[in-house]
């Protein structure tokens, strides 16, 4: 990780300096423990402090918008793939960013670390996969690969898909048996236990909507739950407003959604929001063989007609 | 969205999509009978209604 | 003082006794994190001091909270006309709310209960309210409570303050709030005031230890220019990560903004009012649609200036941050109040 976040200074210094482009994206060392913070760097002594760790989890394709700067961005594999989202949909301009792609193999999920301890993580550190943990009273040695972020055990696109240099060499990518395995155990339930679980899940949602805007789909100008004039969506605490919420932001993302886990990393309820939007990922991949985000020349599957689309569901 | 919906917990029977040309009288009789028999046979739905306070 | 000697052991049946007189609430796992909610029987309050996501303020003030109805059906006299809804405010109990948590109470109250302007809904819960503490023995990682006025045994605005004595607690009696609620619970077994004062001090130093008081630096914000922090060039950079969700706003024991909002279904019509959070663009809309805080750096700084320099100047009472680490832990993309709040304490103008 140490030989990554040296590259990625290397690099970044490089382009400030040779004037390639007017600003980095980047992450740098969080305050607290198991943390990082989206940071931009402006000159080459601001670039000294990027970093990269397995808590680099955000997405930063969701820093690169509405922006008139040359931008050089560093990308993990979702990443990059949400840059391709924002070139097909014209959020961003190829010309306009320098990609710094990292292969990546995988982020932290602190909520798992977190809950094996009792006193609060004074102390993270890494190396070849293994994670050092440290409390005031515990330190334990982890495998990585036994605490990825849920979204991270199921990826098959840890490798850059677009990108001007590479940080590392490309990484393997997963092989999984099958990928939809949780969505599948809820396709299986009943209507009342899916009700259930949906309820269940989304009764400690605060709509703060972290979820909403830590997301690089997210980037309508006013939200649906925004609007005010007229009001489209109560704005209080009945389930079905939240549920409303949802249900719809996830439909937004339908064909979109990379399955980046930003919207979970940063919610502060824990709730397992892409319990909404796997369904969608799932059945845009089954229905149209479609995977967002990997070329920018193709157009998205609820973008296009064709004759051959599947349209059993009309009668 | 019906796929969404039917994954929340909304039962599939109760959203229905057709395509009836304006030309085609008997179709859309026999659709506007099928959809109030499925909904009709799932009876009434309690599920995404907004009660008040 | 009056001290008071609470055996563990008879613990749950003072606090079901004191379930006669009072509602309880308190801290409990839910889940994978700590909630503050209204206690059912048979549910005791955690009291491991564990940091709830979300403050205690909504004892106080929920979410969405119900405030008038009216009914719209014209045969009725009174239609139309809002009145308050029944609430039931009956007297209660928050108990093992930590003490930055109560000092963030009296803060709100600045607020909410003025010489001018007295919020019904939330003082009537105010005064219902008996606070009993839990001073906190071990300080977690993200508490600089030192450095906010308040701190892991700080007693201001709390009726009691348990203090975890091992097999016992020790409860030291703030107000007759405090000593009424001790009673009905049967807590009634003085402690020798001398000794447990003795042991008390010890517990809280050592507690007291545990926070670099010095980390987090407050004394300046006074006197800098409020013109001067407004126009800082810090507040762009610090807000570049900022992804304007209201998680702060939220977590916060401070926050006390909040929106009106009417929702009416078939003759019957409610008035209630949501937390809102000034992370959010449509805090500031005006009607006109113009929009004073349109970008994000305003309302990042926005937050910050209320918390650290507008009310410090308004008030004069300290900050309007108590120091309890919320939105240290939960916000997404780590901006730190607390290194915020240095930056502020240690501006200095730049040269034109």
């Amino acid at each position: 990780m140490d030989s990554l976040t040296d590259k990625i200074r290397t690099l970044c210094t490089g382009l400030l300096k040779d004037g390639k482009v007017d600003m980095i994206v980047g992450f740098k060392k969080g305050t607290i423990p198991m943390s990082s913070c989206p940071c931009v760097a402006r000159t080459p002594e601001q670039a000294k402090e990027l970093i990269w760790d397995s808590n680099c989890t955000l997405n930063l394709a969701n820093y690169l918008t509405n922006r008139k700067e040359k931008i050089g961005v560093v990308a993990k594999g979702c990443d990059s793939r949400n840059i391709v989202n924002h070139i097909i949909e014209n959020k961003v301009t190829r010309e306009n960013l320098y990609i710094i792609g990292v292969p990546c193999d995988g982020m932290v999920d602190k909520r798992k670390i977190r809950a094996l301890f009792n006193d609060d993580i004074t102390l993270f550190s890494e190396e070849n996969n293994k994670l050092f943990v440290e409390t005031a009273s515990e330190k334990k040695e982890l495998d990585k690969q036994d605490f990825l972020k849920n979204n991270c055990t199921t990826c098959i696109h840890r490798n850059p898909v677009i990108y001007d240099e590479l940080a590392a060499d490309p990484v393997e990518e997963q092989k999984i048996e099958n990928r939809f395995a949780d969505v599948i155990k809820i396709e299986n339930m009943s209507s009342d236990d899916k009700w259930n679980y949906f309820n269940d899940l989304i009764k400690d949602c605060i709509r703060c909507y972290a979820c909403r805007n830590a997301c690089p789909l997210c980037y309508c100008p006013t939200c649906f739950v925004d609007e005010s004039n007229p009001q489209w969506v109560g704005k209080g605490q009945d389930i079905n407003d939240v549920r409303t919420f949802h249900l719809l932001r996830a439909y937004h993302c339908a064909g979109r959604c990379t399955d980046c886990g930003a919207c979970e990393e940063a919610c502060p309820m824990d709730i397992h929001v892409r319990a909404f939007t796997r369904k969608l990922v799932k059945d845009s991949c089954e229905i149209f063989d479609w995977e967002p985000g990997l070329d920018p020349n193709k157009r998205p599957a609820l973008d296009t007609f064709n004759p051959d689309d599947p349209d059993g569901f009309i009668k | 969205m019906g796929n969404l919906l039917e994954h929340i917990g909304i039962e599939k029977d109760r959203l229905h999509f057709s395509w009836i040309s304006s030309a085609e009288a008997t179709k859309f009789v026999k659709v506007a009978k099928e959809v109030t028999e499925s909904v009709k046979a799932l009876g009434p739905n309690n599920r995404l209604v907004k009660k008040l306070g | 003082m009056k001290v008071i000697k609470i055996d563990k052991q008879n613990w749950t049946g003072g606090i079901d006794k004191s379930r006669e007189n009072y509602q309880i609430f308190g801290p409990v796992k839910d889940k994978e994190h700590f909630v503050f909610k209204k206690l059912n029987l048979k549910e005791y309050p955690d009291m491991e001091n564990a940091l709830s996501v979300l403050s205690p303020k909504s004892i106080l003030f929920p979410q969405s909270e119900k405030i008038l109805a009216a009914s719209l059906d014209e045969s009725q006299d009174d239609h139309h006309i809002m009145k308050r809804v029944a609430t039931d405010y009956s007297p209660r109990a928050v108990i093992g709310i930590m003490p930055c948590d109560a000092k963030a109470v009296q803060l709100v109250k600045l607020n909410f209960d003025t010489d001018d302007y007295r919020d019904p809904y939330w003082c009537d819960a105010y005064e219902a309210t008996t606070f009993v503490g839990l001073a906190v023995n071990k300080p977690s990682i993200y508490d600089f409570t030192l450095s906010m006025g308040s701190g892991p045994f700080a007693e201001e605005g709390l009726d009691v303050l348990l203090v975890d004595c091992k097999d016992h607690f020790l409860a030291k009696v703030l107000s007759e709030k405090g000593d009424a609620f001790l009673k009905a619970s049967g807590f009634t077994s003085e402690a020798d005031a001398d000794k447990s004062a003795k042991l008390i001090n010890e517990i809280k130093n050592q507690a007291e230890k545990a926070i670099d008081a010095e980390k987090v630096k407050t004394e300046k914000l006074k006197e800098k220019s409020l013109l001067e922090l407004h126009g800082a060039s810090f507040w762009e950079d610090l807000s570049f990560s900022c992804i304007n969700c209201g998680t702060c706003t939220f977590v916060c024991p401070t926050c006390w903004c909040f929106d009106i909002q009417d929702e009416t279904k078939g003759k019957k019509a409610v008035r209630f009012r949501n937390w809102d959070s000034c992370m959010s663009p449509l805090f500031t809309l005006h009607a006109s649609s113009h929009n004073p805080r349109a970008e994000k750096v305003q309302r990042v700084r926005q937050r910050f200036m209320h918390k650290l320099k507008y009310f410090v100047d308004k008030y004069d009472q300290g900050t309007m941050c108590v120091g309890c680490g919320r939105c240290v832990v939960h916000c997404p993309v780590n901006i730190d109040i607390r290194e915020i709040c240095n930056t502020m304490n240690s501006y200095e103008a730049e040269q034109a």
